[in-house]
């Protein structure tokens, strides 16, 4: 090795160590597991029946969080208990309808099957204040990507509300492209007895709709503006490239208003799932909510129990409405036309069903049209072109106005 | 490192270490001179020689040996002329006309006690044949003695003693000559100069012979008629050979005699030889090498040492506070090797002079200009390159001293093909300016500046941006021989500024200051042998710009905040005494009282007692004017070190130590940023405050050759500052609702071996600590891991350093050091939970478990130019390799949500061994 390269590597070795220093990713074990109960108690001043869920903390390896059964639920507020049952595994409602009013003192209660009684402070309803406005601009974000921004503007004149909470749902119609009213099934899938047939659809497949729900905690405060004031706060972007938007776009968005100590909650626990940098790190830490344990004051309970005055207002928009005189974007996928064959036969006259057959029983493939060929009857597409379950749901959502 | 190993073990069996110097030599001559002798010798055996030719004369000698050591042949080949010799350990001999010189001094040396000279007459010829100590001194020439008179005789004097005072000078420098021994032959009288070259000696009246003794100069004799109280000043030349032994060898001992507890010397000459990271040399990396003295992980800045926290740490540069001594996160350090003289760390007792920090002191002073002569160092390295340039201004008096280093990274990152990187950008430089003046015997004016700055961005559109400045300016005075003092003024900032540019409406400027100013009165007072006083008093004004946030465009919609400034007066006066109790038993007693004056104008939030601070138990905010006294601590500190002598050799100290701290760093980090931010107590923020006690006990073996020393400390602190989980430090109006104060207690053992001499030297140090945090309050959110103690961020039990040198020839050296510390504590996820539908994770306790334990080995070779004499510059190469194991020491681990998933990421600062050459050379 030459000098001159020693030493660019050096350089280049040097340079790179200080600016990226190394960063791997490494397993996660779960020895250290610790279970703890998770509360989920946000009750509103909505008339309706009042949701808690109770779950328990999971493993890294784990997908998905393990319901807290049999437990016993109650909100109580001065002499009334407000009973809940459990509806679905770790899924509370109440026993009847109830708003939470205000100026009026709630505490949620559970005894979970073990035996072990929890107790929440105090807590009121917050202030009563109501989303103003919620509206789409379509617009350039800051990264330069040309989409749908869904604003809101929130206006509390007394000045005390303060905290806001966002949760959105979102639906979007899809309808298949190239949606024929035939199905193709398959009824004989052994060699040389490969058949496939058309039959009459049986369910809709052509126009379907998408249904998403916020998976981030949306929070913002106006502490320290000069009014309680929201104006143009940012809910959803929707990139113009998405096929969401290509019929008809939905967006239902709930107001909560939070109190300072449940925002900070999250605000804290927002902070720890960002990125951190490679030369700091902040202090991570247990912290609690407003959950106590009542047999064990030093146990780790999670969650916040909120009595938060709600609001909510939905939007829809057309694709034409923003985009006029352009072209929708293209499905996921794209719609290639395939000719898969029905049987293959080998030159030793050891044959098999072909990837028609396949691709049927897969669902991954749809009939489009017929094809003048023995081997390769029809004219397939990819699942999506002639079938909307595949991107969504064919029920119509529950708030979807057309 | 089998003989090293070796080395040890017999160490620890306290067993004597004898060199071999009775090597056998043959060898026959005729007609030759003792030059060639000389020659002769050192080819056939591996002594060097140190002399000066014209000593050896031109006189012919003849002779044969066989089989004889060399001891006896010199003796020979001397005989009948002036010239004595000494054979030192590493087999060198070094000639001196007419005095020997001696390794070992005779008992009683140093020992006060001596009884009062009873004769006040005593005939010259009794002095002459009377050798004070070793009778090998031979044959030397005395007619070349000088006598001196001092003082008027006065027939009514009834005295039989004068006191005779004096000051001895460099007589090629003018600097003093400390620590210099002056005896009266055949008196037993003697007096040693003390760090300004002043000495005292109660003479008899009439003829005294006093010769002067120190290793670094010239033995030199004067007769001294005395006939009345008086003075004698004179200057010495430097001893021939070896200066740098010679300052070692003067402060051979000062780890045992040292009466303040866990007090460490750094010379900044002798660290060359440790491994470099990146080609750069670095006081405190050294530092953390040393027990007690730790950092957080590779890379990091600040210091914890004796398991305090990095914001307890006093850095003087010159008496100037460096508030962030560390270029590039800690991976430099900000203070230039070249332009650095010497360092004492205190981490024990802090003697009284110094305040306002808990853990410890790093006193670092900045080398004096030489006023003789044009001088320079500079290094070459692969990331930075640094120069030091002493520059005469007026001989013999002034100087100046600059030094500067500097980085071309930027460069590099420009010249990579890598889009994300030559975007970024990476450059700092420091540059020292120093003048000395010496206006005369009694007044000395040192100014120093001081300027770092680093910039920096890791993403390509933020760029961080922080500096340190410091000037700091000091008079030196002498009012005689018992008083002087100093009068110094300083000045420091810290800012940092983050500059946010992507081009959005979002674009802001961010930034940081604190500035002091500090006016110190120090001064001494030396009535006699046994005392030496310390006191003055000290005034510091902060001023600090909290932080404010300005958009940085019209189109910005990031809103124009400021945190509104803080102003404080530190004040201090302090006392201290060095009694010498008796020979054995020295006390150094201080006591410091400080005072702190939060001033305004501002206004303080006033909350209700006994509650958390929120916004709900606000009462009211108050407002102050400009200047008002918001609110006053006050505090006497007791600073007391005793040192106690078992033998000569082996002492025992002990010290109890109390410190109080006024201003305290936020970080939320785990580690020292450069966006922490300095906070001054107040009405909602307490000063933090620690005890300390040491015990330890220091041995020297086998001539100074090892230094052996085992110091145990416990130390409780109190109102440090932590903060709540989660905590928003940075531009938060409100930060004493973020903070927490809690307790601390740290306890440890440090064991460090140093080898100082020899062809194999270095240290081993291990420390085994503990050091801990409890954060309690009758709140849930005051509480941490329910207000039980537990380990802080930077607590490592286990701390074991191995650094070692070997001298392979006269020009290569390899040096190595190994690194073993125990992982330090996290706080890690324990489990995943869904709330309100987005997915967190659950962390442990607080410090609950700990990365992976660190271990690193470096080595490096060092090669020394040649030795020409004439040679216009002496250079060396340095080649190092750091981490050469290519251990993936973990940094940090933290945890990440992607797409709902929760992820472990390591990351590590260097992976792989990096290696480094760098050019050094000095003229």
């Amino acid at each position: 090795m030459g000098i001159r390269k020693t030493y660019s590597l050096l350089i280049l070795g040097s340079s790179l160590v200080l600016i990226n220093g190394c960063v791997k990713e490494i397993d996660l074990n779960t020895e250290n597991f610790e279970s703890a109960l998770v509360i989920d108690a946000v009750i509103t001043n909505e008339l309706k029946t009042q949701e808690i869920a109770l779950s328990r903390t999971y493993k890294f390896e784990e997908s998905e969080p393990n319901p807290e059964i049999d437990a016993k639920v109650e909100v109580i507020e001065g002499n009334t208990a407000y009973q809940f049952e459990e509806l679905e595994p770790g899924k509370y409602v109440s026993v009847i309808e109830f708003s939470a009013i205000s100026n009026k003192e709630y505490t949620l209660h559970i005894t979970t099957s073990n035996g072990r009684s929890y107790i929440s402070t105090p807590t009121f309803l917050t202030q009563e204040t109501e989303m103003d406005n919620l509206y789409a601009i379509r617009e350039t974000n800051d990264d330069g990507i040309n989409g749908m921004s869904m604003y809101v503007d929130t206006f509390d004149p007394t000045g005390s509300s303060k905290f806001y909470r966002f949760e959105y749902t979102e639906m979007y119609k899809i309808v298949a492209p190239r949606w024929v009213p035939l199905d193709a099934v398959v009824t004989g899938d052994l060699f040389p007895d490969c058949n496939v047939e058309l039959v009459p659809k049986t369910e809709e497949k052509r126009v379907c709709y998408g249904l998403v729900e916020s998976n981030k905690i949306i929070q913002t405060s106006t502490d320290g503006l000069q009014e309680d004031r929201l104006s143009r706060f940012l809910i959803r972007f929707v990139d113009s490239e998405s096929y969401w938007s290509t019929y008809r776009y939905g967006i239902v968005v709930k107001q909560f208003v939070r109190s300072n100590e449940a925002y900070n909650y999250f605000e804290i626990l927002n902070s720890f799932n960002v990125s951190q940098s490679l030369f700091s790190q902040s202090q991570a830490g247990f912290f609690k909510g407003n959950m106590v344990s009542e047999v064990n004051p030093e146990e780790k309970v999670i969650g916040f129990f909120e009595v938060s005055f709600v609001s909510s207002k939905r939007l829809f928009f057309d694709y034409e409405d923003f985009y006029p005189n352009e072209t929708p974007p293209l499905f996921p996928s794209g719609c290639i036309e395939l000719f898969p064959a029905l049987l293959i036969v080998s030159p030793d006259h050891v044959g098999r069903c072909g990837s028609l057959i396949t691709g049927i029983k897969l669902n991954s493939i749809v009939f489009y049209d017929h094809n003048n060929s023995y081997m390769r009857p029809y004219l397939m597409l990819p699942r999506a072109c002639g079938d909307c379950t595949a991107l969504g749901s064919n029920v119509v959502p529950e708030f979807w106005i057309d | 490192m089998k003989n090293y190993l070796a080395t040890l073990v017999l160490f620890v069996f306290f067993q004597a270490f004898s060199q071999e110097n009775n090597t056998k030599i043959s060898l026959s001559f005729e007609n030759s001179s003792i030059e060639n002798v000389i020659k002769i010798i050192e080819e056939e055996s591996n002594f060097h020689f140190y002399y000066v030719e014209e000593w050896l004369g031109v006189d012919l000698v003849s002779g044969s040996y066989t089989n004889v050591t060399v001891d006896v042949l010199l003796n020979v080949l001397f005989e009948g002329t002036l010239l004595n010799f000494y054979i030192s350990n590493d087999n060198k001999i070094i000639l001196t006309q007419n005095n020997s010189i001696y390794d070992t001094l005779p008992d009683g040396f140093f020992n006060e006690s001596l009884s009062p000279p009873t004769s006040t007459e005593i005939p010259e010829k009794e002095i002459v044949n009377a050798p004070v100590f070793f009778n090998e001194a031979n044959t030397s020439d005395r007619k070349s003695i000088e006598t001196i008179r001092i003082g008027k005789e006065n027939k009514n004097d009834i005295r039989k003693q004068f006191t005779l005072i004096g000051n001895i000078k460099n007589a090629l420098t003018g600097e003093p000559v400390p620590s210099l021994a002056l005896l009266v032959k055949g008196k037993k009288i003697g007096a040693v100069t003390d760090a300004d070259g002043f000495f005292k000696l109660e003479l008899p009246s009439g003829i005294n012979l006093i010769e002067t003794n120190s290793l670094g100069f010239e033995t030199i004799q004067k007769r001294v008629v005395i006939y009345n109280d008086g003075r004698l000043d004179f200057g010495l030349n430097e001893a021939v050979e070896g200066l740098m032994e010679v300052v070692i060898k003067a402060n051979v001992d000062r780890n045992v005699k040292e009466v303040n507890t866990g007090t460490i010397q750094i010379n900044v000459k002798e660290i060359k030889n440790i491994p470099l990271v990146l080609g750069e040399r670095d006081i405190f990396k050294v530092a953390a090498t040393l027990p007690g003295i730790s950092t957080a992980g590779e890379g990091a800045a600040g210091f914890n040492v004796r398991g305090g926290k990095t914001d307890q740490n006093l850095v003087l540069l010159d008496d100037g506070v460096i508030y962030n001594p560390a270029h590039f996160f800690g991976i430099f350090s900000a203070i230039n090797p070249f332009t650095s003289n010497e360092v004492t760390i205190y981490k024990g007792n802090i003697p009284a002079k110094f305040g306002g920090r808990l853990s410890s002191v790093f006193d670092i002073k900045t080398k004096d200009a030489n006023i003789e002569k044009f001088s320079g160092e500079a290094s070459i390295g692969p990331v930075t390159s640094n120069i030091a340039l002493e520059l005469p201004v007026i001989e013999g008096k002034a100087g100046i001293l600059v030094g500067g280093r500097s980085t071309y990274s930027d460069w590099i990152l420009r010249s990579l093909d890598e889009e994300e990187l030559n975007k970024s950008k990476a450059n700092f430089y420091d540059v020292v300016l120093k003048y000395n003046h010496k206006l005369n015997d009694n007044n000395s004016l040192k100014a120093t500046g001081y300027y770092s700055r680093d910039a920096f961005s890791i993403t390509s559109d933020s760029l961080y941006k922080y500096s340190n400045r410091m000037v700091s300016l000091k008079w030196n005075h002498d009012f005689n021989l018992k008083n002087s003092g100093s009068l110094g003024i300083t000045n420091s900032q810290y800012k940092f500024n983050i500059d946010f540019d992507r081009q959005t409406n979002t674009d802001f400027d961010l930034g940081y200051s604190i500035n002091e100013s500090e006016l110190k009165l120090n001064l001494k007072y030396k009535p006699n042998d046994r005392h030496t006083f310390n006191y003055g008093l000290s005034s510091k004004l902060y001023n600090v710009e909290p932080g404010k946030v300005e958009p940085k465009n019209s189109e910005s919609i990031i809103e124009a905040l400021s945190i509104p400034d803080e102003r404080g007066l530190e004040s201090a006066v302090f006392v201290s005494d060095v009694f010498k109790i008796n020979d054995k038993l020295t006390l150094d007693a201080g006591i410091r009282y400080s005072i702190f004056a939060a001033l305004g104008a501002s206004a303080q939030r006033i909350y209700q007692e006994g509650l958390p601070k929120s916004e709900g138990t606000l009462i009211e905010t108050q407002q102050f004017g400009s200047n008002e006294v918001i609110e006053t601590y006050s505090s006497p500190e007791v600073r007391v070190s005793a040192r106690f002598f078992m033998t000569p050799s082996f002492s025992v100290k002990g010290s109890f130590n109390t410190n109080y701290q006024y201003i305290h760093a936020l970080s939320n980090n785990t580690t020292v940023s450069p966006t922490d931010t300095w906070k001054l107590s107040g009405i909602n923020i307490k000063p933090q405050h620690s005890n300390q006690y040491s015990l330890g006990f220091h041995k020297n073996f086998s001539d100074n050759t090892f230094e052996a020393s085992i110091e145990g400390y416990y130390k409780k602190t109190e109102d440090i500052l932590d903060y709540k989980v989660g905590a928003q430090l940075l531009l938060n109006e409100t930060i004493e609702r973020e903070v927490l104060q809690g307790d601390g207690r740290a306890l440890g053992v440090e064991f460090l071996l140093k080898k100082t001499k020899g062809r194999l030297n270095g240290w081993l140090g291990y420390t085994y600590s503990k050091s801990e945090v409890r954060l309690d309050g009758s709140f849930a959110e005051e509480r941490v891991n329910n207000g039980e103690f537990f380990p802080s961020n930077y607590d490592k039990p286990h701390d074991f350093s191995l650094v070692g040198n070997y001298k392979l020839t006269r020009r290569y050296s390899i040096s190595a050091n190994f690194v073993y510390q125990t992982g330090r504590p996290v706080t890690v996820p324990v489990g995943n939970f869904i709330l309100n539908n987005s997915e967190f994770v659950l962390y442990s306790d607080r410090n609950s478990f700990r990365i992976p334990d660190y271990y690193r080995l470096d080595i490096s070779v060092n090669i020394e130019g040649n030795h020409k004499i004439k040679k216009f510059a002496h250079s060396f190469w340095n080649i190092s390799i750091y981490n050469v194991l290519g251990k993936n020491n973990p940094y940090s681990v933290f945890f990440v949500t992607e797409n709902g998933q929760v992820k472990a990421y390591q990351s590590s600062i260097f992976s792989i061994p990096v290696p480094t050459i760098s050019y050094n050379f000095r003229f």
